[in-house]
């Protein structure tokens, strides 16, 4: 130290201000990599993972899910008109990024908590009762499911032998498209046939464990997903994470994921909801099971019947034309409500193209024609404007 | 305190050869105390201090009459987050307070704190004398800083302590609403508010720091502060803006509304860790800056 001369000690004590950013750098960029490149599970092939998430049987977990969107699609303005706020609330769940906890004990017990800022939005379900609490508006919803559908369509299982009947599920309310990866992972799973390439990707880290990745990639070139990869932790088998890639895009265009995970039984007292002193409290029934299916009547009719005059029923009927991952669905006229359609959002977000209003992303694109149908489809926007101009002749 | 500039010198040779050779430690401790108290001391005997702390003390105050006197039953989704609530619990009218203050007032003050920490000595012309006494420019900036954070608590408390009080005597107090649905009872509340000025403490950190160093660049002490409490309102701003969200977690401002998550129930404890990690880095940087800055700058006032 004595030799040194002022003007390097003036370096050396510049040098904590170097160094300290390069630590963080180091910390930031080569710890997170080395944890994922450190696991070297053993190997399995496609069907071996298949079957372990076939045999997954957590039912207890508690954990934080992280989903973030990348679709395209322009940032919506917040607040704005109450009009469009339901609209753009819905839009915004499917666009932004969110982070959820999940609370699971059993089959019929679950607490989904979306972390918003400043507030949270609650889905309790305790046996036959479901109830939605939003913080920022003071309200809770009471749901009872009947009696019927507590046995068989559990919805929140993330079992993936139990079916998801999406159109009564208590997450068809409130808290709109919120999703476990188990979920998320069983419906593309029932998609795999001769049109799905399944590989088995680089073994990986999720939420502080051991994943086996499965890539499923579409054989079609007409679809706009890339590929969907899951992860599917090695120890129980449950899907931790699901990505689904755009074509031609390195991003995921859409994540779904733990961020978080515990498989301890969470505490009992939060499954069990009281709404709090102040609140407006709103009861709401279910429709039972079987009132459902006679609302779902057989898909012909309604294909060819542009005005959808054939009653009721079928304009709640979507269509699917086309095959596997290139399929396009389409939704009669007035399935729509017109407020949504007239809504200045849709002229915001979308772009007018021959024949009607183009919903652009780079998963999925949405033309809603000028008679008021819509189609929808992981596909080319060309090929929902040929889907419609069939869909007329 | 010696006064002439040949002691001066030997006192500061003094310290330095302590510092290059690690003897008087003890001596150095007692010392650095002794430099806490007296920054301490200058601090709070400042009438600026007490101002801050008097305008801080309003914001929960002017909250609570004017829901008490208005009365109006609110509707939800207009005004701060909380404000709806206040009626029904008295507790809320700190953590609304708290909502009011974290975007200017609070860092309005302590980028006063830190900004004024070196650059107010060099503009008086003590900084001098205060690197006289043989406790050395590190220990100097150390004290600096656990003086600045000192305030940050001060700060917090303040705020929390007079909206729990004015809401006690204006409000009924009951079971409090947790953001879950969830209700707790008044002791636990009591132990979320703490822990929320924990947080909020915790969220100052980074920009005091920041404010440290701005202060050692400069002699003058407003220019330092203006410079801190600006870079506080630019961090929010870029905050705001979606098509910067890959830069949002680096901001020193990206956790400071999310003492929310000690409103849930259970507590979302993810958000304290990332915010205390995040803080330590802005003070490990900006630390350093102000290391580098202040040991090779040539202290002539």
């Amino acid at each position: 130290m004595a030799s040194l001369t002022p003007t390097s000690r003036n370096w050396l004590r510049w040098l904590p201000a170097a160094v300290v950013p390069a630590v963080i750098a180091v910390g930031v960029i080569v710890l997170p990599s080395q944890a994922g490149a450190a696991v070297d599970l053993p190997d399995k092939s496609p069907e071996e993972i298949l079957q372990l998430v076939g045999e997954s049987s957590v039912d207890a977990l508690s954990g934080t899910l992280s989903q973030s969107s990348n679709l395209g699609l322009p940032e919506l303005p917040s607040g704005g008109s109450s009009a469009t706020a339901g609209v753009a609330s819905m839009l915004g769940l499917l666009t932004g990024s969110h982070s959820t906890r999940v609370f699971l004990d059993g089959p019929s017990k679950l607490r989904l908590q979306v972390l918003d800022d400043l507030a949270e939005r609650d889905l309790i379900r305790n046996g036959n009762d479901v109830w939605l609490y939003d913080s920022s508006e003071n309200a809770a919803t009471r749901v009872t499911i009947p009696d019927r559908d507590v046995d068989d369509g559990v919805p929140p299982s993330p079992s993936p032998e139990a079916p998801s009947p999406e159109s009564h599920s208590p997450e068809a309310y409130g808290t709109g498209s919120v999703q476990t990866p188990a979920q998320l992972a069983e419906k593309f799973l029932g998609e795999i046939d001769s049109s799905t390439v399944v590989t088995v990707g680089t073994d990986d880290r999720v939420a502080g464990r051991e994943v086996y990745t499965l890539v499923l990639t579409p054989r079609s070139d007409d679809t706009l997903v890339g590929s969907v990869s899951m992860a599917v932790d090695a120890a129980t088998g449950l899907p931790l994470r699901v990505a689904v890639q755009a074509r031609g895009e390195t991003e995921p265009a859409f994540e779904l994921g733990f961020t978080e995970l515990s498989l301890d039984t969470p505490g009992a007292e939060l499954f069990a909801f009281t709404p709090p002193p102040g609140a407006t409290v709103e009861e709401q029934e279910l429709p039972a099971h079987d009132d459902l299916a006679h609302e779902n009547p057989a898909h012909e009719n309604s294909a060819h019947d542009p005005a959808g005059t054939s009653g009721e029923q079928s304009m709640h009927q979507p269509v699917v034309s086309g095959t596997g991952w290139a399929s396009v669905i389409e939704l009669a006229a007035g399935t729509v409500s017109g407020e949504l359609a007239a809504s200045p959002l849709l002229t915001q977000l979308g772009q007018a193209v021959n024949g009607g209003m183009l919903l652009s992303s780079s998963l999925v694109n949405v033309l809603v024609t000028d008679d008021g149908r819509v189609f929808a489809g992981a596909v080319a926007a060309d090929q929902l404007q040929a889907a419609a101009t069939a869909s007329v002749g | 305190m010696p006064d002439s500039a040949g002691e001066l010198d030997k006192a500061t040779a003094r310290q330095s050869g302590n510092w290059a050779t690690g003897t008087g430690r003890v001596a150095r401790h007692s010392v650095g105390l002794a430099l806490f108290v007296s920054e301490l001391s200058v601090l709070y005997r400042r009438r600026r201090t007490w101002a801050m702390l008097a305008a801080l003390a309003a914001v929960p105050i002017l909250i609570a009459v004017a829901v008490r006197v208005t009365n109006s039953t609110r509707q939800s989704g207009r005004g701060p987050q909380f404000l709806d609530q206040i009626t029904q619990n008295g507790l809320f009218v700190a953590v609304t307070a708290l909502v009011v203050s974290i975007p200017l007032f609070l860092p309005l003050t302590v980028g006063v704190v830190a900004g004024d920490t070196i650059a107010g000595e060099a503009s008086h012309g003590t900084l001098r004398y205060l690197l006289v006494a043989p406790a050395g420019r590190v220990r100097l900036l150390i004290v600096k800083y656990v003086g600045a954070a000192a305030f940050c608590v001060c700060a917090t408390l303040v705020v929390v302590v007079t909206g729990v009080g004015i809401g006690l005597a204006l409000f009924p107090v009951g079971p409090v609403t947790l953001l879950s649905g969830d209700t707790i009872g008044f002791s636990e509340s009591i132990v979320r508010l703490l822990l929320i000025t924990a947080f909020v403490t915790v969220s100052l950190l980074g920009l005091s720091a920041i404010g440290l160093f701005i202060s050692t660049l400069t002699d003058v002490p407003v220019g330092a502060m203006a410079a801190t409490i600006v870079l506080s309102v630019v961090s929010q701003v870029l905050g705001a803006l979606p098509q910067l969200d890959w830069l949002h977690p680096w901001l020193f401002s990206h956790y400071w509304l999310s003492f929310a998550d000690l409103l849930r129930q259970p507590i979302a404890w993810e958000s304290f860790g990332a915010n205390a990690l995040l803080q330590l880095g802005y003070i490990a940087v900006f630390g350093a800056l102000a290391y580098g800055r202040f040991l090779t700058r040539d202290v002539l006032s």
